[in-house]
């Protein structure tokens, strides 16, 4: 929602970057919005705002058992993950029907293969659409293995290995914290005024409230696969009533009138702005959906599917909707998979391979390919030992990057050893791995792509500095994207 | 001892209320020996500390007016209507409570479910047919609309919004299972919390849905373990949250400033061996699926060979010994007491209620009056809903209307709880008396509705901040976190369904060919006959000022009342169907006001 909020804001004293973490007063000052009136004062860097480009974040929400999504096939490596899975391992032998389909990749002899229920991501990974991070998740400060982890030195994300905590911090990448801000939220706070009609926010959800867009200054606008230009807005009294023109008019003004009016309660103040912002955005969304040519790529009859189906009729009418940045966000659940991971995997990551595969193509028919990075995001891996034949919550695991700007055919970070012993980064009996690539250094990398300057770059990722050097932006965190994208 | 803290209490809150400059408490509440008016307000009878100023002092010696009943049935109901508020400022809150607490359950829902399902089976000639989601919505929604026991049915709501389970999940077709859980929550409304804990542990339905049912013991050739998933969110969830409590509810941090956490990983793996060797009752192995429909309507028996064998450390030194033979009940007996006893409980479960019925941020007074109950009600009892209930809905905080003027006291209200109070408040009725209801438009509109939660962690969570003012203020709003564009507009279209076309319930088929007759009967529909004798324009403040009452306890400002009888004046008044017209709208704009939407 376009409006911009009445705060009162603490003004942030000292210069914003590097030079200032680690201090306690920095991170409250970012995460309670005094930063905000440094970013105001600094002229955007971004020199061509003609550009499109939008990012599309699905949640898989619940902690997806990602190591069998991605499985590691060179026969030592293999031979640990049966050992290790037993009762959940997939069989890369299998042909009928196959379990695991092999990737065209080979690092110095690694190999490895997708889920069989992925067969398009599997070719999109083939032919450079797409490429998967390993073994990454949330983080303060890296932790090199377990006697790190165990030596009480290195700070441990609030939470872990909970559900409530652990999706949150995917979503803020501010893991020290219970912070209600996140990461699309506070791109907005810096990028929003590249959009020209202000009422219509930077951020779309097809999940509701989230906090990955939540920002300092700007709410998320929340949309319905279902919605369109019949249905959006208030239902109004039947057009064969002679004046229903005229009554309508009468109650909605009426209602503008209740919630605009000024209230004290900080509920009534806060549920009253939140209505006329979404009246305001209706309003101007409107006309984008009254725009919106149907695509001839087809789309799944599965509600993951025709959320993807909307956001790739919203980009194809960004120019009425005033868009030049875009976030998307999607939320996929069902992934906490504590009972039968292998049967709830074989029906749920099809439904993920089509939705993925067919927004891909939408992308291609649409020209938005190159302009289009979509991601997976899933509040942890899994065990990688079973409780029977389901498994439970852990922390470091694998996703997905999609889109032609992405340098596609890639497993970036590094894939884990999946042994139980003699492994430095297993924490637990039961297999939990700690994470070698964190969250903040795949989100730098997309903010960097999406014009957040280098010098902003603590603002939306406030442990950035912890990880990698901004300044410099010679070097790209995780390198999934061309050098020059964003130089 | 009570009566002396209660003493105190108001005491403090009375100087408060004297002193502060925004004591508008215009005719909020009569209160006999208090006088009634504005400014004119008596702290006790007598200075001397030995005297019992019980009828002076607490609500058994003064009653409510109109307003104050409305607010107080606001806090304690789903829903209610004019006679409700009536008959609240006749008896008096805390009467009132008593009387609710000898209401017996006039029937049980699984009971219902098993007379549709008869009827469906008949229908059908099939004496196997198995039930379907549609049928616990019916029940659910027939024993709203003709039970008198609400207090019960607001705690048993508060409840399903904290040790949650819901319909999306494997037994979400089974009406069985779904009425069969909420049956326990509506039977331990007012009991102990202890006992809640216990019966939510062995039924099937949660057994099933946080995945502990055919837990089996550890298998370490197989690297197999115990499922974690019940141990963590029993501890996260259900009893004592993940951080450290002081008894106000308050967070408690270490020297560098951290919360420290109630739990770690290891104690988790440790309750998790505790939740081990149960299955269905009516199964001759262990592991196997439901067995059919009633399976679910059981308690889950213990297998003591597919039970954890060994000591189990659980928290604050407590060690489950090493039982031979193995005796997995007595485990999860003492497993259930460690937590039950813990320090944290209370704090954290008493916070959880008091911001379903009253107020997201409490004051840490409050919760501590709360928690002292809690852990002592008197008679030595922890645990004693019934106390808790009493010590939550009659604290000062919860019955002074000053606290409705404090900018951060009070509560969005939830959808769904708007939602039945246009069919408590408007009295829907049928021509049967009877009332089926499944709930559809209301959850497409607001996505709540009964035991509909998309996870364990409710449709919305304790600590949910809502970025600007509410965040500013460091407050907490657990309701904003269902609060977006698409519920906002789906809530207002709701209310033009629900009032203005006079569709407040969604009335279907039991089964498939069911002859609309099956349910013609049944249809509802709301009642104005009362609302509609005012709707000449020079009465519409009459008609404002009773809706005002009877959904907005007499706060909606009077602003907003003008803004709305300005907007109705601008509409056809001359035919019945008109004026029916104009209560109609005039419902539907007071309901989206915000002060309407937030309780307080």
């Amino acid at each position: 929602m376009g409006s911009k909020r009445n705060i009162s804001r603490r003004r942030f004293i000292g210069e914003a970057g590097c030079a200032s973490m680690g201090s306690m007063a920095y991170l409250n000052s970012v995460l309670n919005l005094g930063m905000i009136n440094t970013l105001a004062a600094r002229p955007h860097i971004i020199s061509n705002t003609s550009d499109y480009k939008a990012m599309v974040c699905i949640l898989l929400a619940g902690g997806a058992d990602t190591y069998n999504v991605l499985v590691p096939t060179e026969s030592g490596e293999y031979s640990v993950y049966t050992t290790t899975r037993d009762a959940l391992a997939l069989d890369k032998d299998a042909t009928n029907p196959a379990q695991l389909l092999p990737l065209n990749y080979n690092d110095n002899g690694r190999t490895f293969s997708v889920h069989a229920g992925m067969p398009q991501v599997r070719d999109m990974f083939d032919i450079g659409d797409l490429s998967f991070l390993s073994n990454i998740g949330t983080l303060i400060e890296p932790i090199a293995n377990k006697t790190e982890y165990d030596s009480g030195n290195k700070k441990i994300p609030l939470g872990l290995y909970s559900h409530s905590d652990q999706i949150m911090q995917w979503q803020t990448s501010v893991p020290q914290s219970r912070s209600a801000v996140g990461v699309g939220g506070r791109m907005a706070d810096i990028l929003h005024d590249m959009n020209t009609i202000p009422e219509i926010s930077m951020n779309i959800s097809l999940a509701g409230k989230n906090r990955f867009q939540s920002g300092n200054q700007y709410n998320e606008y929340s949309i319905s696969r279902n919605t369109d230009a019949s249905n959006i807005g208030f239902k109004g009294f039947p057009y064969y009533l002679s004046n229903a023109g005229y009554i309508n008019s009468v109650k909605n003004n009426a209602i503008d009138s209740l919630v605009s009016q000024e209230y004290s309660n900080i509920f009534q103040n806060t549920i009253g702005n939140l209505t006329t912002q979404t009246t305001e955005s209706i309003e101007k969304i409107k006309v984008g959906l009254e725009n919106v040519v149907p695509l001839n790529t087809s789309f799944s009859a599965t509600n993951l599917s025709n959320d993807l189906k909307k956001i790739a009729e919203l980009i194809s009418v960004r120019s009425f909707l005033g868009a030049n940045r875009q976030v998307f966000f999607v939320t996929y659940g069902g992934w906490d998979h504590h009972d039968n991971v292998l049967g709830s995997q074989a029906a749920m990551l099809p439904v993920l391979n089509n939705a993925l595969s067919e927004f891909n193509a939408a992308m291609k028919e649409i020209g938005m390919h190159d302009n289009v990075v979509t991601f997976t995001i899933s509040d942890f891996a899994r065990t990688l030992t079973s409780n029977g034949n389901g498994s439970d919550h852990a922390w470091g695991g694998n996703q997905m990057i999609m889109g032609g700007a992405i340098t596609g055919s890639q497993i970036y970070g590094n894939y884990p050893s999946l042994a139980l012993t003699g492994n430095d980064l297993n924490l637990s009996t039961r297999g939990r791995i700690l994470p070698t690539t964190s969250v903040d250094e795949f989100y730098a990398e997309i903010a960097l792509w999406f014009g957040v300057s280098a010098n902003d770059l603590d603002y939306i990722l406030p442990n950035i500095c912890n990880f990698y050097s901004p300044t410099c932006p010679a070097s790209v965190p995780v390198d999934y994207m061309p050098i020059g994208m964003f130089s | 001892m009570k009566k002396t803290t209660q003493t105190i209490v108001w005491t403090t809150l009375l100087l408060c209320v004297l002193l502060s400059t925004k004591a508008r408490c215009q005719a909020d509440t009569i209160v006999i020996g208090f006088g009634g008016s504005e400014g004119v307000l008596v702290t006790a009878s007598s200075n001397e500390a030995p005297g019992d100023p019980e009828n002076t002092i607490n609500f058994a010696g003064y009653l409510p007016n109109e307003n104050g009943s409305s607010r107080f049935l606001g806090q304690a109901t789903l829903g209610y209507n004019y006679n409700d508020i009536i008959s609240v400022s006749q008896t008096g809150q805390e009467d009132w409570i008593d009387s609710q607490f000898n209401i017996t359950r006039p029937f049980i829902l699984i009971d219902k479910v098993y007379e549709y399902r008869q009827t469906y089976r008949d229908s059908l000639n099939n004496q196997t047919a198995n039930t379907n989601s549609r049928m616990w919505d019916y029940a659910w929604w027939q024993y709203l609309m003709t039970s008198s026991d609400d207090l019960r049915q607001r705690i048993a709501f508060a409840l399903s919004e904290i040790i949650v389970v819901s319909e999306k999940s494997a037994f979400g077709n089974n009406a069985l299972a779904m009425s069969d859980y909420y049956d326990i929550l509506l039977d331990n409304s007012f009991g102990n919390y202890r006992d809640l804990m216990q019966e939510v542990t062995y039924s099937p339905v949660m057994g099933v849905y946080l995945t502990y049912l055919n837990n089996p013991k550890s298998d370490t050739t197989k690297n197999q373990f115990p499922d974690e998933n019940y141990a963590r969110e029993l501890m996260q969830l259900f009893t004592i949250g993940t951080t450290v409590l002081n008894e106000f509810g308050e967070m408690v941090y270490d020297t560098a400033g951290l919360p420290i956490p109630t739990y770690d990983n290891e104690d988790i793996i440790e309750f998790s061996k505790i939740f081990t060797g149960l299955t269905w009752y009516d199964r001759t192995q262990f592991g196997r699926g439901a067995y059919n429909d009633t399976s679910y309507i059981e308690n889950m028996v213990m297998w003591e060979n597919y039970h954890e064998p060994g000591v189990k450390n659980l928290l604050n030194g407590y060690q489950v010994p090493d039982r031979i033979p193995i005796d997995g009940n007595a485990d999860i007996t003492d497993a259930l007491d460690n937590l039950f006893n813990h320090a944290n409980l209370p704090p954290f479960v008493c916070k959880l209620l008091i911001q379903r019925l009253v107020t997201s941020n409490p004051e840490k007074e409050y919760v501590k009056r709360v928690v002292d109950v809690f852990k002592n009600n008197g008679q030595g009892v922890r645990g004693d809903l019934k106390a808790v209930i009493k010590a939550i809905l009659l604290d000062p905080i919860a019955r002074s209307c000053d606290s409705g003027f404090d900018t951060n006291f009070g509560m969005l209200r939830e959808p769904f709880v708007r939602y039945v109070q246009i069919n408590k408040g408007f009295n829907a009725s049928t021509s049967s008396g009877n009332f089926r209801n499944d709930m559809d438009y209301v959850y497409q509109y607001v996505s709540q509705k009964p035991l509909a939660s998309p996870s364990v962690f409710n449709f919305f969570q304790q600590d949910y901040q809502p970025i600007g003012l509410i965040e500013d203020v460091d407050k907490v709003a657990p309701e904003f976190q269902i609060t977006d564009a698409q519920s906002i507009a789906g809530y207002i279209n709701g209310l033009y369904r629900w009032v203005i076309e006079n569709n407040p319930a969604d009335e279907y088929d039991l089964f498939g060919g069911e002859a609309n007759s099956g349910y013609a009967d049944e249809i509802s529909s709301l009642d104005l006959t009362e609302e509609v004798m005012f709707t000449n324009h020079d009465q519409l403040h009459i008609l404002l000022d009773r809706l005002n009452l009877i959904v907005g306890q007499g706060r909606v400002s009077q602003s907003s009342i003008d803004i709305i009888i300005t907007a109705l004046k601008e509409f056809p008044n001359s035919t019945p169907e008109e004026k029916l017209a104009i209560v109609r709208i005039g419902i539907y704009l007071l309901m989206t006001s915000p002060e309407y939407l937030i309780n307080r």
